[in-house]
């Protein structure tokens, strides 16, 4: 909790110093002892919150991206808003009852509205607005499912009841459809494509990289024991919604022009990866594989949208074929795009692989072979938009005037610092391995 | 630790290679330097070797758990395709010299390198998969920057193909580590094994697409008609024996029950890529293209060579796989180069470079002549050896790969017509044919190869033979 109060601390004294430029580096100092904090176990107790390894090990590395972030962030206002995700994020990290659950959620989802609309044109405008739109309807069916729980005389003070009738788990349920909503879940997905695709790129990363994994790995702390409770009908409804996620964004991603878009995509799909955890949270390595996936996916996720938004000058308007010849204007710029999105298609040595590999093993460990078929399948085609990224940037020669600006080299500090975690989890696994929820 | 470097060295290496040779060219040197000293370190392994069994080389990045730790052991097969591939990785050096890019070429030839090293090495099912996974990335980037016209094309379906079978190789392995508990090959007893037929399907396939066996081969053709002639050097000679080598040990070796129950299919398989690629190579125009199905149908040999699961069979197929590098190599540098000179693939485009590059071109036909298997060249061993394994084993029916050494006789004496003899055409007449002395050595080391090994066998079974010593001991059923 010591995490907390200090970025929240920060968060609100930098809505007075926003202006000063020396918000960024304060802002760095800040999560730097945040992480010692975490590191070293100064924590206040708190009724409603708990800690594990595995959250403290996140939440650095959670610190870690947003650093990045805040390094190649220009618009000083961007970063104050990001340090209050941050400080939602711990809150909801580590919040171990349904109201502190339900109530950081609202809170973190309350301030990502804040964040997108920092609005400059139409497009920007629209993205906002869908996402607006899609979560005030996620709030209502969490709302819903809220009251028909409480109806059955449950407390909200609590973990989930082990014991409960059926109105109640159909209300619980309709709690984590809500949830879906944010972690864009087919058919919930609809707002994510489009607000992703058309937001500011950095905040985009934000939302995409940061937020969705925080809500993945909270989600998978409090609603485990229910999935767990009732597995016979929980594995069917979640493996199909992963199933069907994974290859709707998949198939989707194949088609776009827009490199935006097909980022977005992506992270559709890999929204249908991670919930294959909860699909398999009879296997013991269920939740090893959701920390390594969220890990993975938070360091490589972020840096391509980061790197979007410095390739496109903040605009992400970028098609694919603005992208070609990029080899030949910006050498760094491309190979780590190129990295990072190889990481996203699960090619070894990355982070991405070693976190769908320990996800497909988990799905086999509860013998369902068929499902790790269809999600090495997936990935496999995946691999089909990704290397056609990679086409445009390193095969395809530049043509006529392209709208590609250079990336400073403040961002390529954060991006190294993305890479390095990219690289690090795909060849060190034991750190993930260690620690338990 | 120190041979974890001969992996992770040359990965590393590579990077700072590419941003730090741009302007001075010296790429080539240190990536020659840097496999002669890879394959100066594989010899030294092999000097090392106990009589049977593995050498331990190193242990690393243990994870508990997931049994996730790369143990690089090594045994005489893997030191024999290390020793081929350095070999392989310094003959493509030398026939790149020239190349334009060097810098980036040669640091996603050195990239290559450390990947297939470390495919050779670890026994760790799980490290053995990320680089068999890793070698596609060079590749994918030396077929599309440097490849023909279609480049594109063919490095995304070889990239998207040959990822797809190896879904089902990394599937197979998590079955493998759920029924057996480890990731280690050495220490898999099939015993344990609840699936394992389900097991060898899935590795069987995802190795034939390596292989490549029919049908699984289309990718072949595209990839190797539009990489750059070295690159399909390295395509026949190191890629296509890792699906050969990793048939031997993971099907034959650690499923050896399961072996002799669906050896029929490797043997139906090898066949059928055998003369179904014979006819392809027939009917092909494109001279490239002709030398690509030739080589399919010299690993369906190989194949029919495995699927024997006999000693000598096994031996004879992996001389086989030495043979096919060498002999297919100079043919594909050949073409590559009068690609180059020409400006055509086709083969009514070109006729009576005899006359003109009396040198090369001699050394197209004694490559030739080593395919068709001309007693004296390697190819002649190979497929004796392979004849008479697979007729001890199946009965006197399989005398049927003789028509596929008849089909490369026809397809290779007709290209020798067509290409080298003939009338001069009038492209070949105005074409300066000159070749750098550095891939014109790599030539002359080709054919010394051929020759050598033709002639004297018996240095190379010697050390193929120990490999499979401990396979012959059991009786065959280990």
């Amino acid at each position: 909790m010591s995490a907390f109060v200090l970025l929240f601390a920060l968060a609100i004294v930098s809505l007075v110093i926003h202006k000063l430029s020396i918000l960024k580096s304060i802002s760095i100092v800040t999560l730097i002892a945040s992480s010692a904090l975490v590191l070293l176990h100064f924590s206040t107790p708190l009724s409603g919150f708990t800690s594990s390894a595995a959250i403290e090990l996140f939440q650095v590395l959670l610190f870690t991206v947003i650093s990045a972030v805040i390094i190649s962030e220009d618009e000083h206002i961007n970063i104050t808003q990001t340090l209050f995700i941050t400080a939602a994020s711990v809150l909801l990290l580590e919040s171990s009852t349904l109201l502190t659950f339900i109530i950081s959620f609202e809170a973190l989802s309350i301030i990502s509205f804040v964040l997108v609309s920092n609005i400059k044109n139409a497009k920007q405008a629209e993205g906002a607005i869908k996402m607006f739109i899609s979560g005030s309807i996620a709030t209502a069916i969490i709302v819903l499912g809220l009251s028909m729980y409480l109806l059955e005389g449950h407390s909200l003070n609590a973990l989930i009841d082990a014991k409960m009738s059926n109105f109640a788990i159909v209300g619980i349920w309709i709690i984590m459809m809500g949830l879906f909503y944010k972690l864009t879940i087919v058919p919930m997905h609809s707002w994510a494509a489009d607000t992703y695709a058309q937001i500011k790129p950095s905040l985009a990363a934000t939302l995409s990289g940061v937020v969705k994994t925080v809500v993945v790995v909270a989600t998978f702390k409090i609603f485990s024991p229910f999935i767990l409770n009732n597995i016979t009908l929980s594995m069917p409804i979640l493996a199909l919604l992963a199933l069907v996620t994974m290859t709707l964004g998949n198939f989707l991603a194949l088609w776009q022009k827009s490199v935006g878009k097909i980022l977005s995509y992506s992270s559709i799909a890999h929204a249908g990866y991670m919930l294959l955890a909860f699909v398999a949270i009879q296997s013991k390595y269920a939740s090893t594989a959701l920390l390594y996936m969220a890990v993975a996916y938070i360091f490589m996720q972020t840096s391509l949208f980061l790197l979007l938004d410095k390739l496109s000058d903040g605009r992400g308007d970028l098609s694919l074929d603005n992208l070609k010849g990029l080899y030949s204007k910006d050498k760094f710029a491309s190979l780590i795009f190129s990295i990072e999105l190889f990481s996203l298609a699960g090619i070894p040595l990355l982070a991405g692989f070693l976190g769908k590999a320990i996800l497909v093993y988990a799905v086999v460990d509860v013998n369902l072979i068929f499902l790790a078929l269809f999600t090495l399948l997936n990935s496999a085609l995946s691999v089909g938009y990704y290397a056609w990224i990679i086409k445009h940037i390193y095969f395809d020669k530049a043509e006529g005037k392209n709208k590609i600006s250079r990336v400073s080299n403040t961002a390529l500090i954060s991006q190294l610092i993305l890479l390095s975690g990219t690289l690090y989890f795909g060849l060190f696994a034991y750190n993930i391995f260690e620690v338990a929820f | 630790m120190s041979y974890l470097s001969l992996i992770f060295a040359p990965i590393i290496l590579s990077i700072f290679i590419y941003f730090f040779t741009k302007q001075t060219n010296n790429a080539k040197y240190i990536a020659l330097a840097l496999f002669t000293f890879m394959l100066y370190m594989s010899i030294n392994i092999y000097m090392h070797l106990p009589e049977t069994g593995y050498l331990l080389l190193s242990s690393f990045l243990h994870v508990e758990a997931f049994d996730f730790n790369l143990v690089l052991q090594v045994d005489r097969l893997s030191v024999i395709m290390l020793i081929l591939t350095s070999v392989l990785l310094i003959l493509v050096g030398l026939s790149s010299w020239s190349i334009e890019k060097q810098s980036a070429y040669f640091s996603l030839l050195i990239f290559f390198c450390g990947a297939i090293f470390g495919v050779f090495m670890s026994t760790n099912l799980m490290w053995f998969f990320i680089f068999w996974e890793l070698t596609l990335i060079p590749m994918y980037f030396l077929i599309g920057i440097w490849g023909a016209e279609g480049r594109i094309y063919a490095a995304v379906k070889f990239f998207l193909y040959t990822h797809v079978a190896s879904m089902l190789i990394l599937l197979s392995f998590f079955l493998i580590y759920k029924q057996s508990g480890t990731f280690d090959m050495t220490l898999i007893k099939s015993g344990v094994l609840t699936t394992p037929a389900l097991i060898w399907w899935l590795l069987f396939i995802g190795f034939s697409v390596k292989m490549p066996l029919f049908p699984f081969h289309t990718w072949l053709p595209d990839a190797h008609v539009q990489a750059p002639a070295p690159i399909s050097v390295l395509l026949a000679g190191v890629l296509l024996k890792m699906g050969a080598y990793a048939m031997i040990r993971m099907l034959i070796l650690i499923l050896p029950l399961q072996a002799q129950k669906y050896a029929w299919a490797i043997l139906l398989l090898g066949l059928i890529s055998l003369l179904y690629a014979g006819f392809m190579a027939l009917y092909e125009t494109h001279l490239k293209k002709m030398v690509a199905y030739s080589s399919i149908s010299h690993m369906g040999l190989v194949a029919i060579g495995i699927s024997t699961l006999s000693y000598d069979g096994l031996s004879a197929g992996v001389y086989e796989m030495i043979g096919h590098a060498f002999i297919i190599s100079p043919l594909f540098l050949i073409a590559g180069f009068l690609h180059h000179k020409t400006g055509s693939w086709q083969m009514r485009d070109m006729g009576g470079i005899m006359q003109r590059v009396p040198y090369i071109s001699a050394i197209f036909v004694l490559a030739g002549l080593g395919a068709l298997g001309l007693p004296g060249t390697m190819g002649f061993i190979g497929e004796l050896s392979i004849l008479l394994s697979a007729i001890g084993k199946y009965g006197v029916w399989l005398i049927v790969i003789l028509l596929g050494s008849m089909l490369s006789a026809a397809y290779l004496i007709w290209t020798f017509r067509r290409v080298i003899y003939g009338e001069m055409s009038e492209v070949v007449k105005i074409t300066d044919f000159k070749m750098p002395k550095a891939e014109f050595l790599s030539l002359i080391i080709f054919s010394i190869f051929i020759i050598l090994f033709g002639i004297y066998p018996q240095a190379l079974f010697d050390i193929i033979n120990q490999a499979f010593s401990a396979y012959a001991t059991s009786g065959g059923a280990l």
